[in-house]
């Protein structure tokens, strides 16, 4: 009885949590929810291990980070690395013929209140939900996950050499992202 | 790549040194194109505040959506039916 209440609680409790971390991470909300579904099963199945040493949320989520690298590994195998050419005319875009940037860069400000933080973290995930679903996840793994590029390689099965092309691409996506959705001045300054 | 990088090879180096350490070639390319190229500058730095801004405590922004509510039920009726077994 004990423990069906643990499980519940666990949903009521974390349940919000667990969903935000981890639609952050798979910018899915279906994936999202199986993520949070699988988790809780898990820990339902495995609560006898759980010593209490941390506390449920910290124990949740520790479960949940490999439910979300699971999943990402199941979805990639099902999604082509995309076509060289086209993520190359995004870049070509961003470059003059020379190799200079076409547009000068404007710098950041600083964000200075928790409102303003979570503005900026509103669009910065928005545009990352744009990125294209193999760079998404490998960038995801990489900023969100923090896991380190030879780890992610191994987990997903593409080289080394497209994992850095993917996360570069992802890089200059989002900054262009972030600024035309005026990261710049307003929000920052 | 030439001795000096060009900024679209810049912004890839500085990509790189986000993940690995690179090469000392690379690395003093990379500094002598940050050097004379305030752009790559700004890219370098705005690089690590999306780092920053990525890795602040997932999540911990309340104001972003939870589980909907049909999704919570579908989950509750999950766990019931693992508890029931």
């Amino acid at each position: 009885m004990r423990n069906d209440l643990d499980a519940h609680t666990w949903l009521a409790e974390h349940g919000d949590y667990l969903f935000r971390v981890a639609r952050r991470q798979l910018h899915s909300d279906e994936l999202a929810e199986d993520a949070v579904q699988e988790t809780l099963l898990a820990a339902l199945g495995a609560r006898e291990r759980y010593a209490g040493d941390a506390s449920p949320r910290t124990w949740l989520t520790g479960i949940l980070k490999h439910k979300i690298v699971d999943l990402i590994r199941r979805n990639v195998r099902e999604v082509e690395i995309p076509r060289d050419e086209e993520g190359e005319e995004a870049i070509d875009a961003l470059f003059k013929r020379d190799g200079h940037w076409a547009e000068p860069l404007r710098p950041w400000g600083n964000p200075q209140t928790e409102a303003e933080l979570g503005q900026l973290r509103r669009v910065l995930d928005d545009c990352a939900d744009r990125l294209k679903p193999v760079m998404a996840q490998v960038f995801s793994l990489r900023e969100v996950a923090g896991m380190e590029t030879e780890e992610i390689c191994k987990e997903l099965g593409i080289t080394p050499t497209n994992c850095w092309v993917l996360l570069h691409r992802a890089r200059l996506f989002l900054r262009e992202c972030l600024e035309s959705n005026g990261f710049s001045g307003a929000v920052l300054s | 790549m030439r001795w000096m990088p060009t900024c679209r090879d810049a912004t890839e180096l500085a990509s790189r040194e986000m993940d690995q350490r690179l090469s000392l070639l690379d690395r003093m390319g990379l500094k002598m194109h940050l050097a004379i190229c305030r752009n790559c500058r700004r890219f370098a730095v705005q690089l690590e505040e999306m780092r920053r801004l990525f890795r602040l405590e997932t999540g911990a922004d309340d104001n972003a959506a939870g589980l909907d509510p049909d999704a919570r039920r579908r989950i509750e009726a999950e766990l019931q039916k693992k508890l029931d077994v």
